[in-house]
């Protein structure tokens, strides 16, 4: 299993907050690695998240939900049947 | 959720916003064919203010990406001279709106010089530019204008409204041996600072993906009504026959994509199954791109239609900077209901 963190966009600040813009792969769904599955905002600066590795991915943030950056925003569970 | 229904299968599907998958043709392009170059305000460093050339700099340097000065005369003019020497240049202008200080390039230069020269000479030219309204940019720059640009000859004019169309539809442009205008909603981008909705979201082939111009699609099948649509309105239509669907009726959706050449065929065949029409046209009222379409059908044959067709347009007034008023002017989903549920009556 795989954390998907929330970008560190703000080297100044630890605890700064972002919001999860844009998801690109739903809930459930396979992904490959190195796929774009989120955009990700912080003070207007957007940064793209990209799957670290494949397979089922389980989003833990919503759409717009303000969270602090290294947040786990999704999982990913590498499942060997592939299916 | 901004996406569609989960696939069940293990293949991945790789999804894209509209402005993604825009630059990724453009990149593809690029790849494929030095003579391909990008230009205009604002597309090197900045991506472009609407994310069409987003990371492009970075991979082709300032030679290929090249950013203007505000002199729209003077780079639409740079553009059409590259292509007349055999390059193959897009060309930004940032907004639509602002197409009056350099309309002579435009339509007595880019449009008219492979005529003018008896056919010898080609501008294989891409003028991309930025149109539409719903967030408040006032009446110079929420404009869509693919009325003026289509009235006047010697153009291609492109109008995507997914980001598979937009990919599809810019490898078309740019490999068209003629000038090709190609506007993009900025309602339909799928910007996270802008208005989102989940259609600017979708799956984008990866490879080579083209959409030839000239061809609509049928974006949703209705047996009842024809709603002919582009752009953003395309998404509100879309959103109207899904809900009207739970009630029975059935909405046909044809997304033109093309307003030049117009694909007079697929409207007509549609209309000749369903009996009714409503064109939903996000630029003004008269004199425009909805007269076009039902004159279209009209000349075809005056028996398609049982009932008359009805118009839902922006009116003829320049567009509010108000977000109440804007909204009171624009083709908004109730009005394009009201307008199918009338001519159902």
């Amino acid at each position: 299993m795989t954390d998907v963190t929330f970008p560190e966009m703000s080297t100044e600040d630890h605890h700064a907050t972002g919001v999860v813009a844009t998801w690109y792969a739903a809930d459930g769904e396979q992904v490959a690695e190195g796929q774009l599955i989120a955009e990700v905002q912080m003070d207007k600066v957007d940064a793209e998240v990209i799957a670290p590795s494949a397979g089922t991915i389980t989003l833990l943030v919503a759409e717009g939900e303000e969270v602090v950056q290294g947040t786990v925003i999704a999982r990913i569970t590498q499942d060997r049947s592939g299916v | 959720m901004s996406t569609t229904a989960p696939t069940t299968g293990s293949t991945p599907v790789r999804r894209l916003n509209t402005s993604k998958a825009m630059a990724e043709a453009i990149a593809q392009e690029m790849r494929a064919d030095p003579e391909v170059i990008y230009l205009g305000e604002d597309v090197g460093r900045y991506g472009g203010i609407f994310g069409s050339t987003t990371g492009l700099l970075d991979e082709f340097g300032p030679t290929r990406i090249i950013d203007t000065p505000i002199s729209e005369t003077a780079f639409i003019g740079l553009g059409i001279g590259a292509a007349v020497e055999g390059m193959r240049p897009i060309v930004e202008l940032m907004f639509a709106d602002f197409l009056g200080v350099c309309l002579d390039q435009i339509y007595n230069h880019m449009a008219k010089i492979h005529f003018e020269s008896g056919g010898n000479v080609t501008v294989p030219m891409v003028l991309t530019t930025a149109v539409g309204g719903g967030y408040s940019d006032g009446a110079q720059h929420s404009q869509c204008l693919w009325g003026t640009f289509g009235h006047l000859p010697g153009m291609k004019v492109v109008v995507p409204s997914t980001p598979a169309d937009a990919k599809g539809l810019m490898t078309a442009a740019i490999r068209d041996d003629g000038p090709v205008v190609y506007m993009f909603h900025k309602g339909v981008m799928g910007l996270a600072w802008m208005a989102k909705n989940q259609r600017s979201i979708g799956v984008v082939p990866e490879g080579e993906h083209v959409v030839p111009i000239g061809t609509a699609a049928v974006a949703h099948q209705g047996a009842d009504v024809t709603v002919v649509t582009l752009g953003l309105s395309v998404h509100h239509a879309l959103d109207v026959a899904e809900k009207l669907a739970g009630e029975g009726i059935g909405v046909e959706v044809i997304d033109l994509r093309s307003v030049v050449p117009l694909d007079r065929e697929t409207i007509i065949a549609s209309v000749a199954r369903t009996g009714r029409l409503v064109v939903v046209d996000e630029d003004y009222l008269s004199y425009g791109l909805s007269g076009e379409v039902i004159a279209s059908v009209v000349e075809a044959d005056p028996g398609l239609l049982t009932v008359a067709p009805r118009r839902v347009a922006m009116p003829d007034i320049p567009i509010p900077y108000s977000h109440v008023l804007e909204y009171a002017a624009l083709p908004r989903p109730e009005k394009i209901e009201a307008a199918i549920r009338e001519v159902l009556r």
